[in-house]
């Protein structure tokens, strides 16, 4: 990326027409300049060529040209390619470059490969494919940046040995930590029990409010029924939370309570979700009230062999 | 038709009418169709007694028979699913006592020992055990209320005529009769003369109006009943009394203009609907708000009723297809949450509703630790309520499992067939144990007896108080204590079976209304 332009070959004539003549304005021309080529590159969406900075700038000596590439170039201001045999440049946004001061190449080239990533940050393994360092040299790198607080190692929750690395001042990304159902990468499968068990006891109390409703079902369905928002407010109130959930959160439990069958979404004309607890349509089958329904080993039952009705130790159980 | 039901039919015949029987019941099962002398050679029992366990089977409806390839010969038939109303029986008895008064009650009892019977000699013997349970001087006295009682059964198609052997050209009967019955007299209530009843009950000979006709037990009927209860009691948990009374009622409307077991019923008009409510009950506190209850139970995701036009109203139909399917799909989660647990019955929620989805998804979606979200979903695997899928990437060969997604999904028939499958294997045993818990027991529960029957004849002949204490005592402490402790397991044995026949009543209708 970060390769010099070569100084074109400079014809005489030309320099002999535009060359400025040599003085103290020279260095602010060129400063001016550089400011006018910039403005250029950024209001451009695509690459430009020496061709349009000519048209821009009649008057600009190749010479003065290379300077000023040369010096964006620098500043990380704009990048180089190669289009036909023509070079193009294209602006792009500096990366900041004071925070890895002394930084050789290689480091930068990581860290821009890191920032790039954001805050869902990069495994390793993507990481040393991209930047095509051997692993002790990269190692050796990403230890130095994390060292110097420029860089952070996260522990993804997808995958437990799975590190990635970002940024240091970014907040992690919820894919990566987990949301607010994560803590240091373990699910908090009691914490959702119980929101899952307040959201259904809320939802619950609206029911058996409307039970005597006398102004029809229709209403006393619509009494019945929650938003999300309205459960996220009482969850909220209700305070057994440390960490501040969002309502979708809160969409998420409820759709626990959904699949659990005791309660049914529906959606309104404006697209927000209304829940309402639901009675199951029947009561639990006959077969799960004898020994066998419940019964792990009814496969391996049969009338020969050790496991047999006759001497069962379930059904016996059952039976006293 | 699985090893499992053909061993559950056979044991039911076995208990009912005897080892022969049963035998011969199960080798018809095994075979199919099959001719009076093939169940001899499999069964080794003499003619005589296949020929006596045929007509047994036939009496009571659990066979039929027909000419087979040569016209001669009869060849028959095993109707499994008949033998399973045989379990039904109090069920059965316990619907026409409630609709219709213990007369009827007896009136079917007497059709359920008997398999079919003419009208008059039902009617006759039913008295005769009203006599002796109410102690009456005449049994007689309750002839005209048990005709009536029989008639409106009839009327209510309870009960159904016999098809009679058909006449054939020469007058001569055939080799083998062809049963027929027309169908305008399928259900035509019989004409009985109550004098003549009275002359018969005192043993001599009179026409009491209804020679050569028989009647029997329409089954149909009865399943009809029990179906309609299932839908009527969902509706209410649902939505409340009300809601569930509309389903009662749609579904009488149902059966005006609809084959009761069609898979989806004709049209119903709201007016039709709110005319019949007002006839029934001019202050119904439903009246008011009908149009919203068939609102709610048609948005309702049970699926019950759809609205299919807008004339006189608004018109509705009763998706029984559906019905049975949201039921069975309630009934298999049921069974899962106290198998497995709430949370796998959330995993399989979840696959029901998205059809097709992924390990990965699921413990995501359910919320659940992805350890136990595993483990719950391949225990669901394991244990066939779930299917995998797989989706290959490449069509090759050797491509690695990265190469292809694993779908988890739901075919509901073939869960319902498995749950079917271990309700009968769980009645088997049920039966089984039973049998074995009172033949263990069999000595004592004879001595019970004994000592019982002799309590309650020296009761009779007016014995004191002293001497019938004296016979109880016969029975040893211990002893009585065991024997309420046998009988305790007994019925909890036997409620056990009457529990599992709901279950496979409900999953058989659900197969019924899935594959017709």
């Amino acid at each position: 990326m970060a390769t010099r332009v070569k100084q074109e070959p400079v014809s005489p004539t030309s320099r002999d027409v535009s060359s400025p003549p040599p003085g103290v304005n020279h260095n602010s021309q060129i400063v001016e300049r550089e400011q006018r080529i910039l403005n250029l590159l950024q209001k451009s969406t695509k690459a430009i060529s020496d061709k349009e900075i000519l048209l821009e700038i009649p008057d600009l000596s190749p010479q003065d040209r290379a300077t000023i590439i040369n010096n964006l170039l620098q500043k990380g201001f704009l990048d180089v390619f190669k289009q036909g045999e023509k070079l193009v440049y294209k602006f792009k946004e500096p990366s900041c470059p004071s925070k890895i001061k002394g930084a050789d190449n290689e480091e930068k080239i990581v860290y821009s490969i890191i920032e790039k990533a954001g805050n869902k940050g990069i495994w390793t393994r993507d990481l040393r494919v991209e930047c095509n360092l051997d692993q002790t040299t990269l190692n050796k790198i990403l230890k130095k940046l994390e060292s110097e607080k420029v860089i952070k190692a996260v522990k993804s929750v997808a995958a437990a040995r799975k590190k990635v690395y970002m940024l240091y001042s970014l907040e992690p990304d919820s894919s990566v930590t987990g949301g607010a159902w994560y803590n240091d990468q373990d699910f908090e499968a009691e914490f959702v029990d119980v929101l899952n068990q307040q959201c259904y006891r809320f939802l619950h109390q609206k029911k058996e409010a409307v039970k005597n409703c006398k102004d029809g079902p229709i209403v006393a369905q619509n009494m019945a029924s929650a938003s999300s928002k309205d459960v996220w407010k009482y969850i909220s109130e209700l305070g057994i939370s440390k960490v501040q959930l969002a309502v979708q959160d809160i969409e998420t439990i409820l759709n626990t309570l959904v699949y659990d069958g005791k309660a049914e979404r529906s959606v309104l004309a404006d697209g927000s979700l209304m829940y309402r607890a639901v009675e199951s349509l029947l009561p639990p089958p006959g077969i799960v009230r004898t020994p066998c329904g419940v019964c792990p080993i009814l496969k391996q039952c049969s009338d020969i062999g050790s496991i047999n009705p006759n001497n069962c130790v379930y059904m016996t159980e059952w039976l006293e | 038709m699985s090893i499992q039901f053909g061993k559950v039919c056979s044991l039911i015949l076995r208990e009912h009418f005897g080892e022969i029987v049963g035998k011969v019941g199960t080798d018809l099962y095994k075979w199919g169709q099959k001719p009076l002398m093939s169940v001899v050679s499999s069964t080794k029992l003499s003619v005589e007694k296949v020929r006596q366990s045929l007509c047994i089977l036939v009496q009571y409806g659990l066979a039929t028979f027909s000419a087979g390839r040569s016209d001669r010969i009869a060849e028959y038939s095993l109707l499994p699913e008949k033998v399973f109303s045989l379990l039904r029986y109090p069920r059965y008895l316990y619907l026409i006592k409630t609709k219709f008064g213990v007369e009827a009650e007896m009136l079917m009892e007497e059709f359920l020992k008997a398999g079919f019977g003419s009208a008059s000699r039902i009617i006759i013997r039913a008295a005769t055990r009203l006599k002796e349970k109410k102690e009456l001087e005449d049994a007689s006295t309750n002839f005209p209320l048990l005709r009536d009682k029989f008639v409106s059964l009839v009327n209510k198609q309870y009960l159904m005529r016999c098809p009679a052997p058909e006449k054939t050209e020469d007058g001569k009967p055939s080799l083998i009769p062809k049963l027929t019955v027309a169908e305008n007299q399928l259900y035509l209530p019989p004409t009985l003369n109550i004098k003549a009843l009275t002359i018969l009950d005192e043993g001599n000979p009179a026409d009491a109006g209804d020679e050569g006709v028989y009647w029997r037990i329409n089954f149909d009927r009865f399943h009809q009943d029990f179906r309609d209860q299932i839908m009527v009691t969902a509706i209410s948990r649902r939505i409340d009394e009300n809601g569930g009374e509309i389903i009662r009622l749609l579904l009488q409307l149902m059966y005006i203009r609809t084959e009761a077991w069609a898979q989806i019923s004709n049209p119903i008009p709201f007016t039709e609907l709110r005319d019949t409510l007002r006839k029934q009950d001019p202050q119904s506190p439903i009246l008011q708000h009908l149009d919203q209850y068939l609102k709610v139970i048609e948005e309702d995701s049970s699926g019950f009723i759809t609205r299919v036009g807008d004339s006189g109203g608004g018109q509705y139909c009763i998706n029984m297809r559906k019905s049975f399917e949201a039921l069975a799909w309630n009934c298999v989660e049921n069974i899962i949450v106290e198998r497995f647990g709430s949370k796998a019955a959330r995993i399989f929620r979840l696959v029901k509703d998205r059809k097709f989805i992924e390990q990965e998804k699921i413990q995501q979606i359910a919320m659940i630790p992805a350890r136990e979200a595993k483990q719950l979903t391949y225990r669901l695997l394991q244990e066939n309520f779930l299917q995998i899928q797989e989706l290959r990437k490449s069509m090759a060969q050797n491509a690695g499992p990265n190469k292809s997604f694993f779908l988890f999904h739901v075919d509901l028939e073939e869960v319902a067939r498995m749950v079917l499958d271990f309700s009968y294997k769980a009645l088997y045993n049920a039966t089984t144990r039973r049998e074995l818990e009172s033949e263990e027991n069999r000595r004592l529960i004879e001595k019970k007896n004994k000592v019982d029957s002799i309590a309650a004849n020296m009761r009779l002949q007016g014995a004191a108080q002293e001497q019938l204490d004296e016979i109880e005592e016969m029975m040893a402490p211990a002893e009585v204590e065991l024997f309420t402790k046998v009988m305790n397991r007994v019925q909890k044995l036997s409620e056990a079976e009457l529990h599992l026949e709901q279950t496979i009543f409900l999953m058989q209708l659900f197969l019924n209304y899935s594959t017709k």
